[in-house]
């Protein structure tokens, strides 16, 4: 048994004592987004480990790859996301201090930074086309569609999710003393923003 | 540091070493230390987004871990992948 108990967020009374920080121990959010999350960084796990094997196999077509790729698409697409996630984290810090209003504007902020992946993501991928890069071009492109499109689904679905949190935020259904599903939220999020932290170096920068 | 100012602090800081590793990526050609500092980045950057935006820091520990675990996990793969290319394509050769 762990000398503390699991605390889960929304069941507790926040104790801000600590730098601002909610009560030491919990789940941020709840236990169904972490089952989640593990889900999904596994997945992404066997992706990396596909891209490993097929860079061991192929070490020429992965050392010419990240050199045809557009590779201030993929640092801006690394800025936008973790301005997302500073955006949803800000968010979260607003919704605690009790400020609905700016907790709405921070995630109105992530919303767009979503936005904005996706118009350079689609950038990306027609810039691409008109290289002649495409999915069938070789291995390594293989994997660099597989994966980014996975990513970006992510993305998209992840952006839909906090618009419903930032309305669930309007409604008053989340406040400073009852917000887990916020919290759920950006939690997600940053996972999102976690995977591709590793994505980035693995496509646009290591040869 | 308060919370609220230390992700301010750490945002610059990613977005810092962000523009780094595109400097890399336009730049560098590949080598043992150009694939160490990238793999010393994702651990930071893994770390910082953990710890700070995630508010891992203080949460249930056996999550921050196994969380933290990813980001030395996979580094430590990409070293193995460039350090030992054929040894690795020699094990995994159907």
């Amino acid at each position: 048994m762990p000398d503390e108990a699991i605390v889960i967020s929304s069941s507790t009374p926040l104790d801000y004592s600590t730098r601002g920080l909610p009560v030491p121990n919990r789940i941020p959010g709840n236990i169904p987004i972490w089952v989640g999350i593990f889900s999904e960084m596994s997945e992404f796990a066997f992706m990396f480990i596909a891209y490993f094997l097929a860079k061991v196999h192929y070490p020429e077509i992965f050392n010419e790859g990240p050199l045809r790729l557009n590779t201030l698409a993929g640092t801006l697409n690394t800025l936008v996301l973790l301005s997302s996630s500073y955006f949803v984290a800000k968010a979260m810090v607003a919704i605690r201090k009790n400020q609905p209003d700016i907790c709405i504007r921070w995630l109105w902020l992530a919303i767009a930074a979503a936005g904005l992946y996706l118009i350079t993501k689609h950038w990306e991928y027609q810039w691409n086309t008109d290289q002649g890069i495409g999915i069938k071009t070789n291995v390594f492109f293989g994997v660099y569609y597989y994966m980014t499109f996975n990513h970006l689904l992510h993305v998209a679905w992840g952006g839909a999710a906090i618009l419903w949190a930032l309305l669930r935020v309007k409604s008053g259904i989340y406040t400073a003393e009852k917000h887990e599903g916020l919290e759920a939220v950006a939690t997600y999020w940053h996972m999102i923003d976690l995977v591709w932290i590793i994505i980035f170096p693995l496509l646009y920068v290591l040869r | 540091m308060l919370h609220n100012k230390t992700i301010d602090v750490i945002w610059l800081l990613l977005m810092a070493i962000t523009l780094l590793s595109a400097y890399i990526a336009e730049s560098a050609e590949p080598s043992f230390f150009v694939t160490l500092t990238i793999c010393i980045i994702i651990t930071l950057k893994g770390r910082m987004i953990c710890d700070r935006f995630m508010e891992l820091e203080t949460a249930n520990q056996k999550i921050r871990k196994l969380m933290n675990i990813y980001f030395y996990v996979l580094p430590i793969m990409i070293m193995l992948v460039f350090l030992f290319p054929e040894q690795l394509a020699n094990m995994t050769r159907l």
